[in-house]
């Protein structure tokens, strides 16, 4: 009996040595920014004066809690996120199950959808800027030759959020139906049979088959995705700069002002701690309840 | 054998000199200037045998390339150029090395410079740490064919009782922009993003009101009846003056729409005034002049300036290139040869020139701008006054707080920003 469980223990042994080099470089790049900004964020850390002199304790917290504005951002980045999520998640799942039941040109079809996720924000953002300018845009023209009336996209405060939310589905819709399509591809076909045998309809199949077996697959999709969605900032640097007024003003744009314009390191330090725990937290939950459905 | 070996071995350190040659980094912003300095480079080469290496980004990715370099004890730049949006953190953060010795030992006249930029990108309290590089005073585009029309001169003279013609004050180019906001055409297009668009634009509003950032001892002077006169006009301006969306415009839209024709005026750059002759891009060439933003009096302008300025940083890898350079590309002849291209001069001795104002005839016009223009507070955190700035006046054209409480809120956080810099006791 000992002689396996001395070549497991050697085994492991091996693993670990194997693995030692990547897991310290891994641990290099993650763990080292991360405990950096938490250093920072308890000192008055700015790059006029980019010294660890003054500890500060919870001030910076304290001050980022504290500012209207920054709470504003919190708020609006909660329902961007809330929206981008779901309504990709829609959609992108409506496109998925259409796709999977597609025998020809798959290649096609995700070359195609593809194609948005390939570009760079930066150049998302400045082509639907270009496309949606109020009067020489495309889309307020081709809106005028069908007889509407041209939409403000960006100037108005109402809309802007919603035209910024837009341009990510657009961008950002294909990475969930990749997804979820692989998903769906890797699904045992064994009880869709049965279903049939049984009589089952294809809702039926839908919400007692697909649905549960997707689930751990849709909670992974929709938190990777949560947590990228957290991260938007190249969009509205290049759309709205936060506006008009602050009705754009997503949290990552706040903290990297914080952080380059007010030149306040410490305190967006402070911003980026407060936004990884509220991420963290959130990711703990679902991962729990990912835990409990597997 | 041994001949053969020495001689290779001389051939190999002569060439590894030749390989070793000086060279000059800079790192600079991707505009039409740098473009004109870089045409000239074989010419400093061929003088100095200094080779320059200019690294171009976009004006975005400057400051955070910049500031590694300047922390550093010894950095990659050689010599940086400085928007004067940065010239306080800057020059308070010590990362600049003081020129007076070296302008002094080389006789360098910097008295050339148009005063109000070596105020604004040269000196600080009376330390020389920039030579300007080029300007971007703001002035005023307006469409001259619109002037010049017979009809519209008779509908003015009927509606206002006074002649058209350039506006020669803010009063009457308001009036104006009334006047001329009929159908499809626009009085005015305005670029009201946020944060330094609608806050560098603004500027000339509350100079044209005759208003001021601070007083004598910096305590902001924004939430006064000209500031407040100022927003009110600009809200107006935007929501009944302008086109659809000018409050999320950045200034390449809003002069997509000047150049496209849909607006009798635009207050911009200086910049825009070669560019709107540039037929590929410009459906009203030769039908648009620049004139100094009018004020409350004819002769008194309002023009906001602005400048970027060549520096030295303390990290300078080599310094004493840097400045070979720097006297170089400043002296007279190549500040001409880079006017002559279309760049935009800050020394007053090329700005009389007879061959650049042959070519622009309204090489004039720029200097009236610059010599009666307004400088934004320059200190430690200009770069957050103007995020401050661009928020509140965001929210008040968006509708979401009075004039007057956007002004009041500015107010207060540029008195604890001045206070926080000891300008403000």
């Amino acid at each position: 009996m000992s002689q396996p469980s001395t070549m497991e223990a050697a085994d492991r042994r091996f693993g670990w040595f194997m693995s030692a080099p990547g897991l310290a470089l891994l641990l290099a790049v993650i763990l080292f920014p991360v405990f950096w900004a938490l250093f920072t964020s308890v000192h008055e850390f700015t790059l006029i004066a980019p010294n660890f002199d003054t500890f500060t304790g919870i001030e910076n917290y304290a001050a980022a809690l504290g500012d209207p504005a920054f709470r504003h951002s919190l708020g609006l980045t909660a329902f961007f996120v809330g929206a981008v999520v779901l309504i990709e998640f829609a959609i992108g799942f409506l496109v998925a199950l259409m796709l999977n039941g597609v025998e020809r040109f798959k290649p096609i079809y995700y070359g195609i959808l593809l194609c948005p996720l390939l570009m760079n924000p930066v150049i998302v953002g400045l082509i639907w800027r270009m496309f949606l300018h109020p009067s020489l845009g495309i889309v307020n023209y081709l809106l005028t030759v069908a007889g509407f009336e041209p939409v403000n996209w960006l100037g108005s405060t109402k809309m802007a959020i919603w035209t910024i939310i837009m341009v990510d589905i657009w961008h950002q819709v294909s990475f969930m139906i990749v997804l979820l399509l692989a998903g769906l591809s890797s699904l045992p076909k064994e009880p869709y049979e049965a279903a049939r045998v049984d009589g089952a309809s294809v809702f039926q199949s839908f919400f007692f088959i697909t649905l549960p077996l997707m689930m751990p697959v849709i909670i992974v999709t929709l938190l990777i995705r949560m947590i990228f969605a957290v991260k938007t900032y190249d969009l509205i640097y290049i759309m709205t700069r936060g506006g008009p007024g602050v009705a754009t003003d997503l949290v990552s744009y706040a903290i990297y002002r914080t952080a380059f314009v007010s030149l306040n390191i410490g305190e967006a330090s402070a911003m980026s701690a407060i936004l990884l725990a509220v991420i963290l937290i959130f990711t703990g939950y679902l991962y729990r309840y990912m835990r409990t459905l597997t | 054998m041994l001949k053969q070996s020495l001689l290779g071995l001389a051939l190999a350190t002569a060439l590894s000199t030749v390989a070793h040659a000086e060279s000059v980094n800079i790192l600079m912003e991707g505009v039409p200037d740098t473009e004109y300095v870089k045409t000239l480079l074989p010419e400093f080469t061929k003088e100095t045998g200094i080779e320059v290496n200019l690294e171009v980004v976009n004006y975005a990715e400057m400051h955070t390339k910049l500031v590694p370099q300047l922390v550093a004890p010894k950095g990659s730049y050689s010599a940086i150029v400085v928007d004067f949006y940065w010239v306080g953190e800057f020059t308070k953060a010590g990362w600049l090395m003081p020129l007076d010795d070296r302008i002094k030992a080389d006789g360098f006249d910097a008295s050339v410079y148009v005063p109000k930029l070596m105020d604004l990108v040269g000196q600080v309290d009376g330390v020389t740490y920039m030579l300007p590089f080029y300007n971007y005073a703001m002035g005023l585009l307006y469409r001259t064919d619109l002037l010049a029309d017979e009809a519209n001169k008779a509908a003015y003279l009927e509606e206002t009782g006074e002649e058209l013609g350039p506006p020669k004050t803010w009063g009457e180019y308001l009036q104006q922009v009334k006047f001329f906001t009929k159908g499809d055409m626009h009085g005015v297009v305005n670029q009201g993003l946020r944060p330094d668009p609608i806050a560098m634009e603004w500027s000339n509003y509350l100079f044209a009101n005759g208003g001021e950032y601070h007083d004598a001892d910096w305590h902001s002077t924004l939430n006064t009846p000209a500031g407040v006169a100022a927003l009110d006009q600009y809200k107006a301006n935007v929501e009944e003056y302008g086109p659809l969306g000018a409050a999320s415009f950045s200034f390449d839209e809003a002069f997509n729409v000047m150049a496209q024709g849909g607006a009798y005026s635009y207050i911009t750059y200086n910049f825009f005034r070669a560019a709107i002759d540039d037929p590929s891009q410009s459906t009203v060439a030769g039908k648009v002049e620049i004139m100094p933003v009018p004020g409350q009096e004819p002769g008194v302008g309002a023009s906001l300036n602005g400048a970027w300025g060549w520096a030295i940083p303390k990290s300078s890898p080599n310094p004493d290139a840097a400045w070979t350079f720097l006297k170089w590309v400043e002296s007279h002849d190549i500040a001409k040869k880079r006017a002559l291209q279309g760049g935009s001069p800050t020394r007053l001795d090329v700005f009389d020139d007879a061959d650049v104002n042959a070519k622009y005839p309204y090489t004039g016009a720029m200097k009236d701008m610059l010599l009666t223009s307004h400088n934004f507070p320059v200190f430690t955190y200009t770069p957050q006054l103007v995020e401050v700035l661009g928020r509140e006046l965001s929210l008040a054209v968006a509708g979401e707080a009075s004039s007057a409480d956007a002004l009041a809120a500015v107010e207060t956080e540029m008195n604890e920003l001045a206070k926080k810099d000891g300008k403000l006791k």
